[in-house]
Parts: C-alpha cells; sequence; structure tokens
C-alpha cells in the first residue's frame, strides 16, 4: 500500500508541473515576464563568468565614461565597470543574500524578504482565520495599525532604528510584507475552514496545528505564489528605495539604488549612464515579475 | 595719536624685499600686527584697491540664499559655517580676514602688538550701535570674551584662544579700549577674532539664546529663524558702514534663507529656475553643483583655493589605533593623486596626512607620501596584525566626495592589509557623534595660519585634557612644546623651521590621514554683483547688491 500511494503522489505532482508549464506557455505574458526574469536570474548566477571585472575595480584613469569596447556599459564616478556592478548588483538582490562580509546565504535579500515575510505573514493568517474570536481580533487590529503607515515611511523608521545592512534590509522587507500576507491567508482560510474536508479533519480529532498546516495552508498556495512574484517586485523596489536614500546596503555595495542616488549627481553633466542602467535594471525586472504574475493569473483563472 | 608701527614690520619689509617673504605674505604679517591694510599695501609697493562702484549700484531686492538651517542657540557654540552665515549679516565680527587670507580690523578702529606679542591693545570703533538703540562698546567685546572663554558656555572659541588667554588677563582701559595680556606669545590673535563662532554679542540683552534677543550690529536684523525652512533677515537704515553712493549700506532689502538640506540637485535646479540665487556651500562642498554648472552663463562661480580638507581621524585612546604603527600603515595606504582625481575631480591639491597645506605661509616644502600597500602590510605586521586588520569607518553619506574618498582608501588598503567597512549615516548624525567615533571622516574647514587648526585640534587644554575639539584625542609632547614655540614666532622662515617638524611629528606618529585639499565655489546667479569668493565660504554681503 505505502507504495502506491507514493506512486500516486508523484503522479500528481507530475501532472501538477506540466499544468504549471502549459499555463505558463499559453500565456504570452507570462512569458516575456518569464525570460526578463530568467534574464536576470542567469546574469546573477553567471555573473563572475560574464565580465573580466569585480565590482569594486577602480580604473581611476577613466572615471564617468560612457559606453565603449572595455566598457560595455561605461564607467562609474570611481571608474568601476558598471556592467559589472549592476549584474553583481543583480546576485545581492536574487541570488545571494550577504551577512557578513565573509558568509552569504544562498537566496537574494529580496526572496529572503518575502520568505520571511511569507512565513510570519502565513502563520498569523492562519492563526487569525482558523481560530477566530479575540485571537483573530488582536492580530487583525495589530497589523491594520502597521498598514496604516505609509510603506515607504516604515521601511526608513525600520532601516534607521536597526541600521542599514543586507540583513536589516531582509528584515524591513518581511515586517512591511507580513500584515499584506496575513489578511490574504487569513480571507482563503476563512473560505477553506468551511469545506467538507476540514470537517473530516475535525471529526478524526487532528490537531489544530495540523489542520491549519497540512490540510488549509497547502490549498492556499495558488494565490500565495501569485502574490509572493508581485512582492517580490515590490521589495526589490524598496530596496531600489533604500539605497537611493543612502540607508541600503552600505557602499561600495553594487547597491543598484546607490547606484541611481551617486549617478544622479552626473546626469546633469554629462554622464547620465551611471543612473540610467540601474534604474532600468530595477524596472525591468519588477516589470517582468508583475508580467509573470499577471500572467498566470488570467491563465489559471481561465484554466480553472 | 601717532600709531609705532611693530618693529617686526620693517624686518619683514626688508625680508620681502630681500624675496624672502612674498608679498601676499607680508600684507598678511603685517596687517595682523596692526598696520592698516592701507598703509601695508604701500610699503609693499601694491596698489590699494577699494570696492567702489561708480555710483551705479542697484539698491533694494532680496537674495534667496539656498542653505541648511540648523538648531542655533548661541553663537559661541556654533559648529556650522552655514548658521554663522545667516547671523553674521546681523552680529559682526572684531576683524575681518578677506578671500585673501589678509586681516583688516571691522568692529576694531585697530589693534596694537607689542614688541613680544604678549599684550594686544585693542581699539574699538566708535559710532557703532547695535539694532536695538544699544551703543557698541568694551564691555560688549569683555562680555562676549568671557562668553568664549566660560568652560560651562563649551565654545570651540576656547580651545582657539584658551590657551594664551584667561578672563582675568582681559583689561578694560576704558569704553573704547581694551588689553589682552596673554600668558604665552600669539600671533593669530586678528584672525581668531574672525573665527566664525566669534561674533560679538550685546552684554545687556544676551541670556544664552541668540534667537530670543538677536541683537547685533550688522546691516541686517533677524526675522524669522525656522530650523529646517527658514530664516529672514530685513535691512536696517542706521547700519555704520557706508555704500560707494554716500548712503548707509546694505544695498538689499532683505535676505531669505531657505533651508534646502545637503542635496545638490535640487539646489542646481533651483538656482537655473531662479528660485535662488545664491548656494552656501561651506558646509556641504560643491562639487556636483560646480560641474553641474561651470558651464552656464547665467551663473557666476567664483573658486578660492583652500585648507579645508575631509581629515580621516583615528582615535588614539580605543584599540587599534592606540598603536602609531598601526595609523602610519593606514597612512601609507593613501593614494593621493587618485583620491584627489575621484574624490574631487582634480580640484584643489593633494594631501600630505598631515593638517598644514601647500598655501599655508608657515608650509614646510615635503614630498607627497607615497602610496606604500607594502610598507602598510609590515607595519601592521609589526603592530601584530600580520594577518591583517578590519576596522569601521564611519562616514556622512550627505557628503559625495567624503563617500568617494571612503570607498577609494578601502579599495587601496586592501593591498595594505587593511579590510574597512564602511558605515554610512546621514551627515546629522554624523556630527552627533563626530568627536566620539573611533574611525571617521570629519570635513575640517579652511583655516587661514598654519598653527590655528593645530591649536584646536592636536593638543592638550590646560588642564591636560585633549582640547573641546581634539577628537583624536591625540597629545605628544614634543609636538605641543614646538607648536607653542611655533605659536610665537613671528620671522616667517624660522615658523617654517619649526613646522617641518611640526609637519613631519604629525605624519610618523600623528592620528590623521588628509587625502586632498578641496577648492570651494561661490556659486550665484549673475545678476548678483559685488561677491567676492572666500575660502571659508564666510558670506560677507554687505557690499552685495542685484543688479
Amino acid at each position: 500500500m505505502p507504495e502506491k500511494v507514493e506512486t500516486n503522489n508523484a503522479k500528481t505532482k507530475k501532472v501538477r508541473f506540466t499544468d504549471m508549464f502549459a499555463i505558463l506557455l499559453s500565456s504570452k505574458i507570462a512569458m516575456v515576464g518569464l525570460v526578463i526574469v530568467l534574464f536576470w536570474v542567469f546574469v546573477a548566477l553567471f555573473a563572475p563568468y560574464l565580465t573580466p571585472y569585480t565590482p569594486y575595480e577602480q580604473d581611476w584613469k577613466a572615471p564617468n565614461q560612457g559606453p565603449s569596447a572595455e566598457h560595455i556599459l561605461g564607467t562609474d564616478e570611481l571608474g568601476r565597470d558598471l556592467w559589472t556592478r549592476l549584474i553583481y548588483g543583480a546576485r545581492v538582490v536574487l541570488v545571494v543574500l550577504p551577512v557578513s562580509e565573509n558568509i552569504s546565504l544562498p537566496g537574494g535579500t529580496a526572496i529572503w524578504g518575502v520568505v520571511v515575510a511569507l512565513l510570519i505573514g502565513a502563520t498569523l493568517g492562519l492563526i487569525g482565520g482558523y481560530k477566530g474570536g479575540w485571537i483573530d481580533e488582536l492580530v487583525m487590529r495589530l497589523l491594520d495599525a502597521m498598514m496604516a503607515i505609509p510603506v515607504i515611511l516604515l521601511y526608513l523608521i525600520i532601516v534607521v532604528a536597526i541600521g542599514a545592512s543586507a540583513v536589516n534590509v531582509v528584515i524591513a522587507i518581511s515586517i512591511v510584507g507580513v500584515p499584506g500576507i496575513a489578511r490574504l491567508v487569513r480571507s482563503l482560510t476563512l473560505d477553506i475552514k468551511t469545506r467538507e474536508y476540514i470537517r473530516a479533519a475535525e471529526t478524526r480529532g487532528e490537531s489544530a496545528w495540523f489542520i491549519m498546516f497540512v490540510e488549509i495552508l497547502p490549498n492556499t498556495r495558488g494565490p500565495i505564489i501569485i502574490d509572493a512574484m508581485l512582492r517580490i517586485g515590490y521589495a526589490i523596489f524598496a530596496m531600489g528605495t533604500l539605497g537611493f536614500l543612502g540607508l541600503g546596503m552600505p557602499p561600495p555595495s553594487p547597491d543598484w539604488g546607490s547606484m541611481v542616488a551617486k549617478g544622479r549627481a552626473f546626469i546633469l553633466t554629462g554622464n547620465p549612464y551611471a543612473a540610467l542602467w540601474p534604474s532600468l535594471a530595477i524596472a525591468s525586472l519588477v516589470v517582468g515579475l508583475n508580467l509573470l504574475a499577471d500572467g498566470i493569473r488570467e491563465e489559471s483563472m481561465r484554466y480553472q | 595719536m601717532k600709531k609705532r608701527i611693530h618693529p617686526a614690520v620693517h624686518d619683514m619689509k626688508s625680508d620681502m624685499e630681500k624675496g624672502k617673504l612674498s608679498r601676499r605674505e607680508f600684507l598678511r604679517y603685517s596687517t595682523l600686527l596692526g598696520v592698516s591694510a592701507f598703509t601695508a599695501t604701500q610699503m609693499a609697493g601694491l596698489s590699494w584697491t577699494s570696492k567702489a562702484f561708480a555710483g551705479n549700484v542697484k539698491r533694494g531686492g532680496t537674495l534667496k540664499v539656498a542653505t541648511a538651517l540648523q538648531k542655533i542657540a548661541h553663537p559661541a557654540t556654533y559648529s556650522w559655517i552655514a548658521a554663522s552665515n545667516v547671523t553674521r549679516q546681523v552680529a559682526e565680527y572684531l576683524t575681518l580676514t578677506d578671500g585673501k587670507n589678509i586681516t583688516h580690523p571691522y568692529l576694531l578702529e585697530n589693534w596694537i602688538a607689542s614688541d613680544d606679542l604678549k599684550t594686544w591693545t585693542l581699539n574699538l570703533r566708535k559710532g557703532v550701535t547695535f539694532n536695538n538703540g544699544d551703543t557698541f562698546n568694551a564691555d560688549d567685546v569683555i562680555f562676549t570674551f568671557n562668553q568664549w572663554l566660560d568652560e560651562s558656555v563649551g565654545s570651540s572659541m576656547k580651545g582657539m584662544i584658551g590657551g594664551y588667554l584667561s578672563a582675568n588677563n582681559i583689561e578694560k582701559v576704558n569704553d573704547y579700549q581694551i588689553k589682552l595680556h596673554l600668558l604665552v606669545p600669539e600671533i593669530a590673535v586678528p584672525e581668531h577674532m574672525f573665527h566664525y563662532p566669534a561674533q560679538i554679542l550685546n552684554h545687556r540683552t544676551f541670556e544664552g539664546d541668540f534667537l530670543k534677543a538677536p541683537h547685533g550690529t550688522g546691516p541686517y536684523t533677524l526675522e524669522t529663524y525656522r530650523e529646517g525652512e527658514l530664516a529672514v533677515v530685513k535691512a536696517r537704515s542706521d547700519y555704520w558702514q557706508k555704500g560707494a553712493d554716500g548712503k548707509a549700506l546694505p544695498y538689499l532689502d532683505a535676505m531669505h534663507f531657505l533651508d534646502m538640506g545637503t542635496e545638490t540637485a535640487p539646489m542646481i535646479s533651483a538656482i537655473k529656475s531662479e528660485d535662488i540665487d545664491f548656494i552656501d556651500l561651506s558646509d556641504i562642498g560643491g562639487t556636483d553643483i560646480f560641474r553641474a554648472l561651470k558651464d552656464d552663463p547665467e551663473i557666476n562661480i567664483l573658486a578660492a583655493p583652500t585648507a579645508s580638507a575631509r581629515v580621516l581621524r583615528m582615535r588614539v585612546d580605543v584599540k587599534p589605533w592606540d598603536n602609531e604603527k598601526v595609523r602610519l600603515a593606514m597612512r601609507k595606504c593613501h593614494n593621493h593623486e587618485k583620491l584627489l582625481a575621484l574624490a574631487y575631480m582634480g580640484q584643489g591639491l593633494e594631501g600630505q596626512d598631515f593638517h598644514v597645506y601647500q598655501l599655508h605661509p608657515e608650509y614646510c616644502e615635503m614630498p607627497i607620501p607615497p602610496y606604500d600597500p607594502q610598507a602598510s602590510k609590515k607595519l601592521l605586521a609589526e603592530a601584530g596584525y600580520p594577518d591583517g586588520l578590519e576596522v569601521n569607518l564611519a562616514v556622512g553619506s550627505g557628503w559625495p566626495d567624503v563617500v568617494r574618498y571612503a570607498e577609494v582608501l578601502k579599495q587601496d588598503a586592501i593591498a595594505g592589509g587593511f579590510k574597512i567597512n564602511l558605515q554610512t549615516m546621514p551627515n546629522s548624525q554624523y556630527w552627533e557623534k563626530w568627536t566620539e567615533v573611533d574611525f571617521g571622516i570629519t570635513p575640517w574647514t579652511h583655516r587661514p595660519l598654519g598653527t590655528m587648526v593645530l591649536n584646536l585640534a592636536y593638543k592638550a587644554d590646560p588642564d591636560g585634557n585633549p582640547a573641546a575639539w581634539n577628537e583624536t584625542r591625540w597629545v605628544d609632547d614634543e609636538f605641543s612644546e614646538i607648536l607653542e614655540k611655533a605659536n610665537g614666532t613671528l620671522d616667517v622662515e624660522k615658523r617654517r623651521k619649526l613646522f617641518c617638524k611640526l609637519q613631519k611629528i604629525q605624519y610618523d606618529r600623528g592620528s590623521i590621514g588628509i587625502g586632498y585639499w578641496r577648492a570651494v565655489w561661490m556659486v550665484s546667479r549673475s545678476v548678483v554683483k559685488g561677491l567676492e569668493g572666500h575660502p571659508n565660504g564666510y558670506m560677507l554681503f554687505n557690499d552685495v547688491s542685484i543688479g
């Protein structure tokens, strides 16, 4: 019997993946988004192989240059290669989380921020939605209070209070993300907990934790995945904003936001490139993620 | 009364004639010793040009200035030039050091120094009134001196003059004459009296907060001062100085100071759109503004070479900077040519890691220290860090050139065995703890004599503790002793010999690195007339008009 169950599971998983893929392929919007996102993931993953420079090397005889054969996107105000800084910047966003100068975790800063927000937000949403009553009231009113604070302001308060570093940016992104995710998961939970199979589990005498995390949570994943993609976009935006305001990764990290901030001073003096490229990078990645999320949502709705 | 000319002036005149002393240095030293600038220029064989406009100055108008309006209370405690630039339109100084580093009497009629440089007689200008009607006299000057010297006020003036002057040694001869009996000889007394916190206060009304009783002798009255927002000064009609048209200054009706923070881009667009007329760059540098506006025909830019620097300072009372080998190793990681080129667009002079610059009169010629990461590594190993050293550097992110200095240094210091982590913070946060951080980059303003900053920042107060602005706590007995000698040595060549030693000591075992010396600019719309560049960025705007 156990063997049979496993085969069944494998089969359904396979079907789900093909479904997902079919959705992706059938949506042109999703495909465009996917290509953009994959481009950035690719350059981020293989950054060291895509450039002869490091993001910190200063060619001090050639600062503020436009694109050339040596520096395909030009150089910044300290003579650093902009292409190199751009793709290493993508690494920090999408592929690695620099905890300290020596330790890095896999998974980008934006991804970590959203994952942590998901863990906390989903737990709070599940508890609130499933338990109801005063717990629900307490949790949701607290989160409402947080949502009343403008997002940018909340980011600034958090980062100024705990200092600027990659880990702190993750903390800021996740704190800001929690209320939205909790609300989403709670509303899904309110719907799912009225279903027959939840009744069945309760009759079986399963614990509340089992029901929340094994019965309800897996069934909320569709909307959560789409929401998470949008949220990664917001997180990238937040990183850009914080970096722009001088509260992102400390220099000389190739932080896109701070690259825009520093390059901005030279827009008026004839070298717009240092600000242009990272702005385009942020915009394209955010748009790519939005397209991907939109495409999947539309197609999956039609599919259903 | 026939004024006696200080005997040293004649010695200096012969020095100048032999070519030992430049005309400019002669002018400066003789005016310092109480010869009027007019007499001095005649002795130096230079013609005296006064700023006379042939009666075509237009009166009226409001000058709009972009600046940063900090919280202010007591002028003697200013640590921002921008703050003094607002209130210097209202309160005035005893002397005035002009854009060419020559000091003139101002609220003084003149000064006379004794031969031993220990007794200074200050003769006050008569007929000057405060804007509340009170007459300016010796009591105001003595009151203000006492404020500077009062421990509880916490003025940086104390560090500057406290070494040679105490409150008991100020003698009131009559209502318009004061004698300062110095503890040790000092040459820079007139220049100290133009240090930016040295505005003369009204002894009858001042109670610690200038904003509550803004009574000065200056050409304007303070109408509004809203921190972080707006300050307004309006012309008064009974100011003591006369303009070229024979009527009382100032030419302008009013000046508005608008707080535009430290971001330069809004200032550039504001001056282009004629929303502001002048940008006060005294505290924020202005490389980006210079670069953006240098070719604009509607904008007038005046440049001045200065002794203002971004000082890499290491606190010698904490590890690892207590070890002088570590500090020297950090200096060896300075590539001065690269630092000037990248951090300040090559606009200024290369630094030499001691706080004396090439245009100070007593500067002793020395080569630019080479970038030597190998030597740095060796020194670190000798200091007990054979595997290199990781340090945190505090950086105010609002000064773009400070950030660039830090980024270049971080990169160049890797080969020297240092791993520098940059800790950026808003400038205001840096100023809150600039004397406290272990390792940071502090902007130091221009001072016209080499001794001035050394007395402020690199010695002990009379009790033996580091002076108020000695941010690195570095006190070296030999250095202090030579500096004391230099403070009382008039002859430039003799001073230079002392400075050779001072510079070498500060390089070998001092507490700072200096990457480069900055040029500064005054940026205004070209309709603003009568501006003169000033190395401190002081806004000496009595003669300014809008054409």
